[in-house]
């Protein structure tokens, strides 16, 4: 059994705003968030790059006390953006709790906040006998403890799935969510990720010389996917959720249907597990080609990893062309939030959301002089009004991990 | 510490560490405040800093059948009595 899904509700928390009023004002003006990146007194003075893609605005929690005492900062990113598409979508109690709505959500690693509180902790001294690590650090800290605060917060019974493949999380969720549903076990699923404010992602890829440090005193001039003069890299923190539903569950509840997912793969390089891979790059997006069922020329339009590193945008560029050729647009949404880790996915595709609702298609933020190397593909050099009709997000992890997703603007 | 002392303290540890304001004495914290058993352990370890006293595995055990204010109060009062 194949069954249709739809996305029917999404929401982010992004550097370039939480409501979608304030990330498409951003994308249209072409305003970075990434920033200066905030001192801590653990790594922050011994990272060379000191940009970070940053939410610095308030966000208005409403959680009862009795759902914070489990959440780290990760997990109030992931039941804030679940709150509002389960808002947005108008699902009823019943439905939530029946069993049929499941979620697949993820971080990077838990809470690296609270996990350094554990640690800190065991240098500081404590009662003999009483253990320092309390009953809730664990919960507060797991891998999974976006999913099952989720869960917890809005009493969901059905099936929960948590990734944890660094930049694949959130494409993962969402591509995992929609297997389930695609193949009955599920009627939807609240799927995304996200990932705090944290120098130990940065701290890992500073050592690895692949984040940006040119660009320390101007943090919006950087990262530039695809650009000449680009060095590297810029972590940053966020969360998405969107909502997937089986397609005739949607249409009988009259929900509105922003876009139907028609496409999803997911491989591995088979071998290093830092350095991107031109053969599995191309096979993950022929095999998202294969699961929708449409050739290469009906793609409109590709969100692309583009992290901004040397190597990785070349190796992207080369694979898009030899699946794509030089047709449809090619983004590097990073340019304007950073690297924003276990959520990018989800925030690459809520953004495609946004712009196939509004027609239009952003460019590149940064690039001004494309490297000659990524030069053989369709960049998006600025702002298009445009249709996007089917699109594809792409994303590659540390571990080898790749995949891709295709969305269709939503057509009975 | 004599009874009122301690209810004193307690009240003050559900408001300021459990955010529960104005309890009766004999609600039932789990139906009414969703006192669970996360809460129940971080209230031991606000007991023993409230006696300034180590509580032993057979004290902590005893004190999972709790469920109102004056159970934790008759438990604080139970362990003043049994310390020198």
């Amino acid at each position: 059994m194949e069954r249709r899904v739809v996305i029917t509700a999404g929401a982010a928390i992004t550097p370039i705003g939480h409501s979608k009023n304030e990330i498409i004002d951003s994308l249209v003006n072409g305003i970075s968030g990434v920033k200066k990146m905030r001192e801590d007194d653990l790594l922050s003075p011994h990272i060379h790059s000191k940009v970070f893609g940053t939410v610095d605005y308030a966000i208005d929690y409403d959680f009862e006390r009795r759902y914070r005492k489990t959440m780290g900062p990760v997990a109030y990113y992931a039941c804030q953006v679940a709150k509002e598409v389960i808002e947005m979508a108008g699902l009823d109690s019943d439905f939530i709790s029946s069993g049929r709505l499941g979620v697949s959500f993820g971080s990077t690693h838990g809470s690296p906040t609270v996990q350094r509180q554990m640690y800190e902790t065991f240098s500081g001294g404590f009662r003999p006998g009483h253990s320092p690590v309390s009953a809730v650090d664990y919960l507060r800290s797991m891998v999974h403890t976006t999913a099952v605060n989720i869960t917890r917060m809005f009493r969901i019974t059905g099936r929960v799935i948590s990734s944890s493949t660094a930049c694949t999380t959130s494409s993962q969720s969402i591509g995992f969510g929609y297997e389930s549903i695609k193949y009955g076990m599920q009627d939807a699923m609240i799927c995304g990720g996200s990932d705090e404010y944290d120098t130990t992602t940065v701290a890992v890829f500073d050592n690895l010389l692949a984040c940006s440090t040119r660009f320390n005193d101007t943090p919006h001039l950087t990262p530039r996917p695809f650009d000449a003069s680009r060095d590297g890299l810029v972590v940053g923190e966020g969360g998405g959720a969107v909502l997937l539903e089986e397609f005739e569950f949607a249409k009988k509840r009259g929900a509105n249907i922003l876009a139907e997912i028609i496409g999803f793969s997911c491989n591995n390089n088979g071998g290093d597990l830092i350095l991107p891979d031109i053969n599995g790059i191309t096979q993950t997006i022929l095999l998202g080609l294969k699961d929708a069922g449409i050739v290469a020329d009906e793609v409109d339009f590709v969100s692309a990893h583009a992290t901004g590193t040397k190597m990785g945008d070349i190796i992207e560029a080369q694979a898009i062309r030899t699946v794509y050729g030089d047709s449809p647009y090619v983004t590097g949404l990073k340019s304007y939030v950073g690297h924003t880790m276990g959520s990018c996915g989800a925030i690459e595709t809520i953004i495609i959301l946004y712009m196939m609702e509004h027609g239009f298609i952003a460019p590149t933020l940064n690039l001004h002089e494309i490297d000659e190397k990524c030069s053989m593909i369709r960049h998006t050099m600025k702002l298009h009004e445009s249709d996007i009709r089917i699109a594809a997000i792409q994303n590659f992890a540390f571990g080898g991990v790749n995949t891709s997703l295709i969305i269709k603007k939503f057509d009975d | 510490m004599t009874r009122q002392e301690i209810q004193i303290e307690i009240l003050k540890i559900l408001k300021e560490e459990f955010e529960i304001e104005n309890p009766g004495m004999d609600d039932d914290l789990r139906e009414k405040y969703h006192f669970d058993s996360i809460d129940a352990i971080q209230l031991l370890i606000e007991i023993e800093d409230l006696l300034e006293s180590e509580l032993t595995m057979e004290e902590k055990t005893s004190a999972m059948d709790i469920r109102t204010i004056n159970d934790i109060c008759d438990y604080v009062e139970s362990l003043v009595k049994e310390r020198p």
